[in-house]
C-alpha cells in the first residue's frame, strides 16, 4: 500500500508541477495555453535522451528545463500579437506539433516505438520502498521551491504586473508598462517548470512513448487548476490532489462496491469529472480555493 | 444550501478515509493466490478488453473448480489500462503493491506492456500480454525473462503477410500503417520479408490515429497503382479507409491483420465492401480441445463465439498455462513457477487441453498444454509462433481457405 501512496504521491506532485505552470501563465497573466503537454513533452525527451548519452540526472533535469522554456520563447512572440482564444489555438496546434514531431524525428526519438529504460532518479538504492521515497522527496522539494517562488512572485511588483495584464492590458500601456517582455518571461517560466515535470515524469515511468502526450494531459490540468481555483496558488495545489484522489479514488471504489464493471465505472468516472466541472462553473465559479477578494 | 470550504474539504477528507478504509483492513488469506488481470476494457482496445478480463476470470474459476492450484484458490483482481501507459502503470502499481497480486496478465497494445514491464520485473513477477513490438522480447524489457508474449510478434506478421501475397500472385503491394509501434511493425516486417523475396513495394503511407477522413492519405497510396494494399491499422481507422477506398472504385485488393479485418468491421461495411478482403491472424487453436473449453466459456459470458475475439483466447491460455505451472511447481513462490512455465507448455510431455486434466497428468510425470489461442511453446525469449490463417471475407463471412506456417 506505502508504495502505491508513494506512486500516487508522485504522479500528483508532477501534476502539481504542472498546474503550478499553467496557474502563472493563465491565472495570472490570463494566457490561455492549451498547449502544457507540448512542454511537458520537450521536458520529457530532452531528459531522456541526455541520460540516455550518460549525462548525469542533476545535469539533463536542469537541461529539460532550459530546454522547455527556449522552446516557449517564439510561442511568446507570437503571443504578443494573438489574444485569448486566437492564443489558445495556436497554443493547441504547438503541443500537437511538438508530438507529431517527436512521432516522426525517429532518429532521434525512435517514433512510435519509445525509448525504454530511462535511468530511474536514485537507481543505485535498492529497489523499494526507500528508492519511492527518495524520488518523492526530491519531487516535493522540487514542488516546494515552485510554489514558494510562486508566492513570491504573486506577492513582487512583477506579480501586480502581469495580473494586471490578466485584467486589463489596455490600461496597462496607458501607464506607461510594456505587456510583452512581461508575457514572454512568464511563459518561459511556466514552460521550464512543465519541463521539469516532465524531466520527473520520464525518470519515474522510465517508459516514454508520444502516444502519453496526448491533450488530454493538458486538459487534465486545466480541470485540475478549475476546480481548484484559477489564479490562486493554493489552488493549483488542491485541485491537482482532488483531480488525483478522484482518478485514483474511483479504483477503490470498484473494489467495495460490487457489481460495477470496468466499462461503467470508466464511462462513469469521465461522466463524474464532467459533472463536477459544470456544477463548479455554475456554483463556484472561482473555484474550490477561488480569490473572493476581487470582483 | 450554503457549503463552506472548510466543510467542503472535511467532506472529501472523510470520503477519501472510506475509500481507503477496506484496503487496509483486507488481508491475504494464506491458500489464496491473487492475480491481476489488467485489460484494455476502455480505449482502443475497448472492444476486447472486457472479453479478455472476462476469459481470464472464466480460466480462473476453472482453476478453482478443480480444487485450485498446488491447493490454492486463485482470486483475481481487474484492473482497466484505459488502452493507455499512464493510467496501466497505476493501475499496475496498484495491483502489485494493494492487492499483491502474483502475476499481472492480459496487457494488450505494446505501450501499455512496455510501460508496465519494469514494475512487474522489480516485483519479480511474470507478466503475460498480447503485444507485439520486438522490445518486448529482449533486455532491457525482457532482462528478467519475466515476460510471456501469447500474440506474435509484429514481425512474425509481416512475414505472414509476405507469405501471403506471394502466394495469392500480388506483384505491387503498397502498405498503409497507423503511426504506433504495432501499425509500423506490421508493415515494415511485411517490407523486409517481401524485400527479401525480391519483391518490390509501390508505396507506403503511415497515418496519424483519430482522423475523421483517410482521404489525402488512401489517393497517395492508390496513385501508385498498387494491386494490393497491406495494412497495419485498427479496426476504427480500417472501417473509415475502405468506406473512404469504396467510393473512389478503384479495384485493389486488402491484406488487412485479423483484429482490424474481423466480424465487426463486416458489420460496420457491410458484404459488398469488404468482399475479397484478405485477413490475416495467429489462428487460435480451433481444432483443439481447450478451444472447445474456452470456446463455451467465452458463449457464456459474452453471448458470441469465442472466434469474435483472439485476445480472449490468450488470455484463456494465460491463466490456465499459469495455473498448471503453480501446480507443477506446488508453491506460489514466482520464481519457481516462472521457472516451470515453459515445462508444462512446450513437447515432450502428455497432451492436455484444460487444468482439470493437467493437474491429472501432473501427477503421473509431464504435461504439454496445447492452448486455445495457440499450441503455446514459448522459445527462449518467452515468445510463442502461432501459425496464421489468410481468412477471406466472401459473402459477409470470414472463410478460412488456408493456413501459413513462418
Amino acid at each position: 500500500m506505502d508504495a502505491y501512496l508513494a506512486a500516487i504521491a508522485i504522479i500528483a506532485l508532477i501534476y502539481m508541477l504542472l498546474s503550478l505552470g499553467l496557474t502563472l501563465q493563465y491565472g495570472l497573466t490570463g494566457l490561455i495555453n492549451f498547449g502544457h503537454v507540448g512542454f511537458f513533452a520537450i521536458g520529457a525527451y530532452t531528459s531522456a535522451l541526455l541520460s540516455l548519452q550518460g549525462l548525469p540526472l542533476a545535469l539533463t533535469i536542469p537541461a529539460a528545463a532550459v530546454t522547455a522554456g527556449l522552446a516557449a520563447w517564439p510561442i511568446g512572440l507570437i503571443s504578443l500579437r494573438l489574444r485569448d482564444d486566437y492564443f489558445a489555438i495556436v497554443t493547441l496546434g504547438f503541443s500537437e506539433t511538438v508530438r507529431l514531431v517527436i512521432t516522426s524525428e525517429k532518429w532521434l526519438t525512435n517514433g512510435v516505438q519509445g525509448i525504454p529504460g530511462i535511468p530511474r532518479l536514485f537507481e543505485t538504492i535498492s529497489v523499494g520502498i526507500g528508492a519511492q521515497l527518495a524520488v518523492m522527496g526530491v519531487i516535493l522539494a522540487v514542488t516546494l521551491v515552485a510554489i514558494y517562488a510562486m508566492r513570491r512572485i504573486v506577492a513582487s511588483p512583477f506579480g501586480r504586473v502581469i495580473e494586471a495584464i490578466r485584467d486589463n492590458e489596455e490600461a496597462l500601456q496607458a501607464l506607461g508598462k510594456d505587456p510583452a517582455g512581461f508575457k514572454i518571461q512568464v511563459l518561459i517560466l511556466g514552460s521550464a517548470l512543465a519541463g521539469i515535470a516532465g524531466a520527473f515524469y520520464a525518470h519515474y515511468i522510465t517508459y516514454i512513448v508520444p502516444d502519453q502526450f496526448i491533450p488530454l494531459v493538458t486538459f487534465y490540468v486545466w480541470m485540475a487548476i478549475i476546480i481548484g481555483g484559477v489564479g490562486r496558488v493554493s489552488g493549483a495545489i488542491v485541485g491537482t490532489g482532488l483531480l488525483m484522489l478522484f482518478l485514483e479514488g474511483s479504483r477503490f471504489l470498484r473494489d467495495i462496491v460490487p457489481g460495477v464493471s470496468e466499462v461503467e465505472m470508466a464511462s462513469l468516472r469521465i461522466g463524474v469529472v464532467g459533472l463536477l466541472l459544470v456544477l463548479f462553473t455554475i456554483y463556484r465559479p472561482q473555484g474550490l480555493m477561488g480569490d473572493f477578494t476581487k470582483r | 444550501m450554503k457549503t463552506t470550504r472548510r466543510e467542503f474539504l472535511g467532506s472529501i477528507a472523510a470520503g477519501a478515509a472510506l475509500v481507503a478504509a477496506p484496503s487496509i483492513v483486507r488481508a491475504q488469506g494464506a491458500d489464496v493466490i491473487r492475480i491481476g488481470a489488467l485489460c484494455p476494457v476502455t480505449g482502443v482496445g475497448g472492444p476486447y478488453g472486457s472479453g479478455m478480463q472476462k476469459m481470464i476470470v472464466a480460466a480462473a474459476e476453472a482453476v478453482n473448480a478443480a480444487g485450485g492450484a498446488s491447493g490454492r484458490k486463485i482470486e483475481i483482481v481487474s484492473e482497466d489500462t484505459q488502452t493507455n501507459p499512464q493510467a496501466a502503470v497505476l493501475a499496475a502499481k496498484k495491483l502489485i503493491e494493494v492487492n499483491k497480486v502474483q502475476a499481472v496478465l492480459g496487457t494488450w497494445s505494446s505501450g501499455v506492456s512496455l510501460a508496465v514491464i519494469p514494475l512487474t520485473n522489480d516485483a519479480g513477477i511474470p507478466l503475460m500480454h498480447c503485444s507485439g513490438a520486438p522490445a518486448l522480447s529482449v533486455p532491457p524489457a525482457n532482462a528478467k525473462g519475466l515476460g510471456f508474449r501469447f500474440q506474435a510478434t509484429n514481425d512474425r506478421f509481416g512475414r505472414a503477410f509476405a507469405e501471403i501475397c506471394e502466394k495469392e500472385g500480388f506483384k505491387r503491394p503498397a502498405t498503409m500503417a497507423f503511426n504506433n509501434a504495432s501499425g509500423i511493425g506490421n508493415t515494415e516486417g511485411f517490407t523486409k520479408a517481401w524485400k527479401a523475396k525480391g519483391g518490390e513495394v509501390v508505396e507506403s503511407v503511415v497515418y496519424e490515429p483519430n482522423q475523421a477522413s483517410y482521404r489525402s492519405e488512401l489517393m497517395k497510396v492508390l496513385a501508385a497503382n498498387p494491386d494490393v494494399i497491406v495494412t497495419g491499422s485498427y479496426i476504427a481507422d480500417t472501417t473509415i479507409i475502405l468506406r473512404e477506398w469504396f467510393q473512389t472504385g478503384q479495384p485493389v485488393k486488402w491484406v488487412i491483420p485479423g483484429w482490424a479485418a474481423n466480424p465487426q468491421l463486416i458489420e460496420a461495411l457491410g458484404a459488398e465492401v469488404t468482399e475479397g478482403i484478405i485477413s490475416v491472424d495467429s489462428v487460435s487453436n480451433e481444432g483443439a480441445e481447450a478451444f472447445k473449453a474456452y470456446d463455451a466459456a467465452y458463449q457464456k459470458a459474452m453471448s458470441q463465439a469465442g472466434t469474435n475475439n483472439v485476445y480472449a483466447a490468450m488470455t484463456w491460455d494465460m491463466m490456465t498455462v499459469l495455473a498448471l505451472a503453480i501446480e507443477a511447481a506446488g508453491t506460489a513462490d514466482m520464481a519457481a513457477v516462472v521457472a516451470k512455465l515453459r515445462e508444462v507448455g512446450n513437447p515432450d510431455g502428455k497432451q492436455v487441453s484444460t487444468f482439470a486434466e493437467g493437474k491429472e497428468a501432473l501427477k503421473a510425470g509431464k504435461i504439454n498444454y496445447e492452448g486455445a489461442s495457440s499450441v503455446l511453446d514459448f522459445d527462449q525469449h518467452g515468445d510463442v509462433t502461432p501459425d496464421f490463417g489468410a481468412y477471406f471475407i466472401e459473402g459477409g463471412k470470414l472463410n478460412r481457405r488456408y493456413v501459413v506456417q513462418i
